[in-house]
C-alpha cells in the first residue's frame, strides 16, 4: 500500500476515536431528551463537574477550600493523599445521583408542563451555577486526571503497520492514542450496558414508556418524576465517563465544558432522540472533521476542524431536519 | 372457570364485599378556568358490578373519569376509594392503589412491543430497585419472569398471541383497543375505568370487545366503569348506569330505569325549552 493510502487510514481512524468522545457527550442529551424533551445545555458542565469532582477526591483536596480559608482565615488545601480511584469514581457517582435528585427538586418540579424553551433557559441557568460551584468547591486552576488508563501512542499499532507499506518508501506507521483505543471500548460497553438495560429491566421499561406517552405512562402507574430523577442520573453517569475521558486527555479544565458546544452538531445529524444516532452522529463528525483538516486544511490555511462540524449540521439541516435516525416530523393540521 | 389472573395478588385485599361500596363520588365540581364541565354530581359504583357512565358528547363523562384516576383535580368534593377519602390524587398514585384505565384515543406506547406494553402494566406490583434490576440480580430477575408469567396469561386470555412481538404502532385500531385493555388488565385492577373502549369499531370487533369486558367482570370479578356512546352496548352489558348532560347527573339507575327516564329521553332526543 503506498504511504497516502496509509495516511488517509491513518486519519479517518483517529477521526473515528475524537467521534466516539463526541458521541459520548451527546449520548448524555439525548436521554434527557428522550425522556423529558428537555435540551440539557448544561450537560457538558455536567461533564466537567464530575471530572473536577473525581480530581478532587482523588488528590484528596478540601472542597471550598478558598471560602473557607477566606472565611475563617486558615490555610487548608487538603485533607489526606486521597482515596483510590474505584472509590472515588464511585463516590463522584454518588454525588451525581445527589445532583440529579436536586436539580429534579429544585428546578424541575416547578417547571412541569412549561414551555421547552422555558425548561431550556432553565438548564442554561444550571449550567451556570453548575460551573460557578465548581469552581467555588474545587478550584480553577487545570488538574491532572490520571485513572490508570494507558495514555501514548501505541508502539505496537505502528510495529505492524509499518510493514503495510508498500516497499522501498519511507513509511513509520500509524499513530494510534491508546488512551482514545479505551475510551473507544469503553464508550462501547456503555452503550451496550444502557441499551441492555432498557430493553431487558422493569425501570428501562419505564423509561421508554415516558419516552412515548407521558399521559398514558402515568395511567400505569409510573412516577413521572421518579423517572427524571433516574434519567438525569444515568445522564450524570455518562457525563462521569465523558468527564474521565476528556479530562484525562486534555486535562480537567473549565473549557471542558465547552464540549456541549461539539455535540450540538452531532445531535442534528443523528437526531435528537437517537442512541445509535448519537454514536453514528459522533462518528461521522469525528471522521469528517480529521479528513477535512487534513486534506481541506491545507488548502484554507488549516484550523478546518473547528468549523467543519457546524457546517455540516447546517448543511443536514437543509435536507433532514429530523437526523439521520430521528423521528419523522410530521404535523398533523 | 374460576382462574384468577394473578394468584399472589401483590395487592392487599380491602375487605369490600362484593355489592358492597367500592368507590363513592361526593359533590365532585370541576371547572377549567370559567367553564364549568362537572357540577356537583355525586354517585357510587359497587364491588363487582360494570357501571356505565352514558350522556350525550360534552356532557363531562371523560372529565370524571379524569377526575377519579387523578389527571384532573376537582374544586370541590370528595371521592372514597375503597373506605379511603381523598380529595386529589396523583394518576401514579391512583394506580399504585388499584385504579387502572384505558383511554377515548388509545394511549399506548406505540414504539414498544404488545408485550412490552401489558408488561408496564404490572409497573405498580413490581417491587425490587433499579440496582438490582439493573444487575440483572436474582431476585430481580425471579420477579421479571413472574411478571412475565401472569402477562402471558392476559395475552392468551385476549386472543393476541399472535402479534406479542409487534410494535403496537402498526397494529390495527380493534387490536390496539385490546391491547390498551390487556394493560389496564396487567395491573390487576380493583377499579377499571374503560373510555369508549368500542368507539371506532365495527360489529365484529364490538362483540368481540362486549365479550371480554364481560369475561373480565365475570371471572375475574373485576369491578369495571365504562363510558360509551352505542347505547345497545350499554343496555346489555351494564348493571346500572349514571347519566350526565352539561356537566350534571340527570339519571342514575338500571338500565331499564334509565331507559325510561323523561330528562334522559329529553337529553338524548332534544326538548324545546320553552
Amino acid at each position: 500500500m503506498s504511504p497516502d493510502f496509509l495516511n488517509f487510514i491513518e486519519t479517518v481512524l483517529n477521526g473515528l476515536m475524537t467521534g466516539v468522545m463526541y458521541s459520548l457527550v451527546a449520548l448524555g442529551f439525548v436521554l434527557i431528551f428522550k425522556a423529558s424533551g428537555i435540551f440539557n445545555f448544561a450537560q457538558g458542565v455536567m461533564a466537567l463537574f464530575a471530572a473536577l469532582t473525581l480530581v478532587g477526591l482523588q488528590t484528596g483536596q478540601v472542597p471550598f477550600a478558598h471560602l473557607i480559608n477566606a472565611v475563617l482565615g486558615t490555610d487548608v488545601h487538603n485533607w489526606g493523599p486521597g482515596l483510590p480511584t474505584v472509590l472515588a469514581i464511585l463516590l463522584t457517582m454518588a454525588v451525581m445521583i445527589l445532583l440529579a435528585y436536586i436539580v429534579e427538586k429544585v428546578v424541575l418540579k416547578h417547571l412541569v408542563n412549561q414551555e421547552p424553551i422555558i425548561l431550556f433557559m432553565a438548564t442554561i441557568g444550571l449550567a451556570y451555577f453548575l460551573e460557578g460551584f465548581g469552581d467555588l468547591m474545587w478550584g480553577a486552576d487545570v488538574k491532572a486526571l490520571n485513572v490508570g488508563l494507558p495514555t501514548g501512542g501505541s508502539f505496537w499499532w505502528e510495529d505492524v503497520t509499518r510493514g503495510w507499506a508498500s516497499e522501498g518508501s519511507e513509511y513509520f506507521g500509524m499513530y494510534i492514542d491508546t488512551l482514545d483505543v479505551s475510551a473507544a471500548i469503553i464508550a462501547l460497553i456503555l452503550v451496550i450496558a444502557l441499551t441492555v438495560f432498557s430493553q431487558y429491566t422493569a425501570t428501562g421499561r419505564a423509561l421508554r414508556a415516558v419516552a412515548d406517552d407521558h399521559q398514558a405512562a402515568l395511567s400505569v402507574g409510573i412516577s413521572l418524576r421518579g423517572i427524571w430523577v433516574i434519567v438525569w442520573s444515568i445522564s450524570g453517569f455518562v457525563a462521569l465517563v465523558a468527564g474521565i475521558m476528556w479530562g484525562a486527555k486534555s486535562g480537567v479544565q473549565f473549557s471542558l465544558s465547552l464540549i456541549a458546544l461539539k455535540a450540538l452538531p452531532v445531535l442534528i445529524l443523528g437526531g435528537f432522540t437517537s442512541i445509535p444516532g448519537a454514536i453514528v452522529g459522533g462518528l461521522i463528525i469525528g471522521v469528517g472533521e480529521k479528513l477535512a483538516e487534513a486534506y481541506v486544511g491545507p488548502l484554507v490555511g488549516g484550523a478546518v476542524e473547528n468549523w467543519f462540524a457546524y457546517m455540516v449540521a447546517l448543511a443536514f439541516l437543509l435536507f433532514r431536519p429530523q437526523g439521520l435516525y430521528g423521528e419523522k416530523i410530521i404535523e398533523r393540521i | 372457570m374460576n382462574q384468577h389472573i394473578d394468584p399472589g395478588s401483590l395487592r392487599a385485599d380491602d375487605g369490600i364485599e362484593r355489592g358492597g361500596m367500592l368507590l363513592h363520588v361526593d359533590n365532585i365540581s370541576l371547572s377549567f378556568g370559567g367553564v364549568k364541565a362537572i357540577a356537583d354530581i355525586s354517585f357510587d359504583i359497587k364491588k363487582g358490578e360494570i357501571r356505565a357512565i352514558i350522556g350525550p358528547n360534552g356532557a363531562g363523562k371523560t372529565s370524571m373519569l379524569n377526575v377519579i384516576n387523578g389527571f384532573y383535580h376537582p374544586q370541590e368534593g370528595t371521592i372514597t376509594f375503597r373506605g379511603e377519602k381523598r380529595r386529589h390524587m396523583r394518576p401514579h398514585r391512583a394506580a399504585s392503589q388499584g385504579i387502572a384505565r384505558t383511554f377515548q384515543n388509545i394511549a399506548l406506547f406505540k414504539g414498544m412491543s404488545t408485550l412490552d406494553n401489558i408488561m408496564t402494566g404490572r409497573m405498580t406490583l413490581m417491587r425490587s430497585n433499579i440496582l438490582a434490576q439493573a444487575l440483572w440480580f436474582g431476585p430481580a430477575q425471579k420477579e421479571e419472569l413472574a411478571h412475565r408469567e401472569t402477562v402471558e396469561k392476559i395475552i392468551d386470555f385476549l386472543e393476541i398471541e399472535h402479534i406479542r412481538k409487534t410494535p403496537v404502532g402498526r397494529l390495527p385500531y380493534g387490536l390496539q383497543k385490546r391491547v390498551e385493555l390487556g394493560r389496564a388488565l396487567a395491573a390487576d385492577p380493583a377499579l377499571l375505568l374503560l373510555d369508549e373502549p368500542m368507539a371506532g369499531m365495527n360489529l365484529e370487533e364490538k362483540e368481540d370487545m362486549s365479550r371480554f369486558v364481560l369475561d373480565v367482570n365475570q371471572q375475574f370479578g373485576t369491578t369495571i366503569a365504562l363510558i360509551e356512546h352505542d347505547m345497545g352496548v350499554v343496555m346489555d352489558l351494564s348493571d346500572r348506569v349514571v347519566v350526565l348532560d352539561y356537566g350534571r347527573k340527570i339519571g342514575d339507575g338500571s338500565p331499564d330505569e334509565v331507559r325510561n327516564n323523561q330528562d334522559v329521553i329529553d337529553a338524548y332526543l332534544g326538548v324545546s325549552h320553552d
